[in-house]
């Protein structure tokens, strides 16, 4: 009762300042000028990202710098979650150490096999059409991280390290797209560009698609680092507690 | 009626900001602190979204329907400002990976004390180091 009178307190209050509001707001219909500027270039303006989708080209390209400081910022997270969690070498050896029987009953687990299938196919799809359709790197990146965790739900973990996707390996993967994305920031330097320049030093279109020029580059690494990354996070998460008790020498 | 619905979404949105916050402030527990940060996220993430919508119709993505100078005129017409959303998307992966970072914190938290109450842990951590020196 006391927390329903909260509630309705907090739905009056809020209902009677929104329709006093209601009189003085005028709701936006026009867009900014910088939003404009972009919408205009980004495919046929004078500063081109070759791309028709205009997100992407802002993201990787108008304000490409940004977003790379925002990859950095990922990667320190992510490093600071495997630093919190850190194992060594005999205790990861022993993390792996387990049975991978399916815990669910059989239609789940197979519905689970179709369902990581088509979540591959689909987050490939979300991060390499990113320069033509909404999607990009960070949320294909996203999309596949879901895979590996329907596969440790369905399977436990064990089945994913025995088919060679263990923590280091998805390290290594996260590694190499953040590598891909350093080094496709600093390729226009070698042409006497500027760090992060797109066009015309990367190429438009190939066989008739828009490719974005350096766009579909930094969507790729982006898609494998955000994805990978995650997975590495997701296995160590999934380390059953009791294992994890034993590490830390905690009686309770 | 447009204006009084517009008004009511910045202001239920607005009301979630703060109660998130109280939320972070008077919950003791760690991990109802946790969500109450992220639902605090997300709603900023709204809000900025929310900055560059247009109250029109038809209102469309900012995605070139065609490879053709002659539709840019309309697009303009319509699309909604890209800028603010940009800027969401990279918000939205980066607070899922601090997220999960404080997640680990908390979990990590949980072994070692036993407990998730701020309280319990600031008084159990001066006796864990009292130990020590005995």
């Amino acid at each position: 009762m006391k927390r329903l009178t909260g509630l309705l307190t907090i739905l009056i209050i809020t209902l009677g300042v929104a329709i006093y509001l209601a009189q003085n707001i005028i709701p936006p219909e026009n867009l900014h000028p910088l939003g404009e500027y972009y919408l205009e270039n980004s495919y046929f303006g004078e500063h081109s990202a070759k791309s028709p989708e205009v997100v992407t080209s802002i993201l990787w390209d108008y304000r490409g710098v940004d977003t790379l400081f925002e990859t950095a910022v990922f990667f320190l997270a992510i490093i600071g979650s495997l630093t919190i969690f850190r194992l060594n070498r005999e205790q990861s050896e022993e993390a792996k150490q387990g049975e991978p029987k399916p815990q669910l009953p059989e239609p789940v687990v197979v519905v689970t096999k179709l369902t990581v299938a088509m979540i591959l196919a689909v987050s490939a799809s979300i991060a390499l059409h990113g320069q033509l359709t909404p999607g990009g790197g960070f949320q294909g990146g996203s999309a596949l991280a879901v895979a590996p965790l329907l596969v440790i739900a369905a399977y436990t973990k064990y089945a994913l390290e025995k088919n060679g996707l263990d923590k280091t390996r998805a390290i290594i993967i996260r590694s190499i797209g953040l590598l891909g994305i350093a080094l496709t920031a600093l390729t226009p330097l070698l042409v006497s560009g500027y760090i992060m320049q797109n066009q015309p030093i990367f190429p438009g279109e190939a066989l008739g698609v828009p490719l974005g020029g350096s766009l579909v580059l930094y969507n790729l690494f982006e898609y494998l680092a955000v994805g990978a990354g995650f997975t590495a996070v997701f296995l160590l998460l999934s380390i059953p507690e009791e294992k994890f008790k034993k590490f830390l020498g905690v009686r309770r | 009626m447009i204006s009084l619905l517009w008004s009511i979404t910045i202001v239920s949105l607005l009301a979630t900001l703060i109660i998130s916050v109280y939320g972070i402030v008077a919950k003791p527990n760690l991990v109802k602190k946790l969500i109450a940060l992220t639902i605090f996220g997300d709603t900023a993430n709204v809000l900025v979204v929310l900055l560059g919508y247009r109250v029109i119709y038809p209102v469309k993505p900012p995605i070139l329907p065609e490879l053709s100078k002659r539709a840019l005129g309309e697009f303009v017409k319509t699309a909604v400002d890209p800028l603010p959303q940009a800027l969401v998307i990279t918000a939205v992966v980066i607070g899922m990976a601090v997220n999960i970072l404080i997640a680990f914190a908390v979990i990590q938290i949980y072994r070692i004390y036993g407990t998730l109450d701020v309280r319990e842990v600031g008084k159990t951590l001066p006796e864990l180091l009292r130990r020590e020196e005995a």
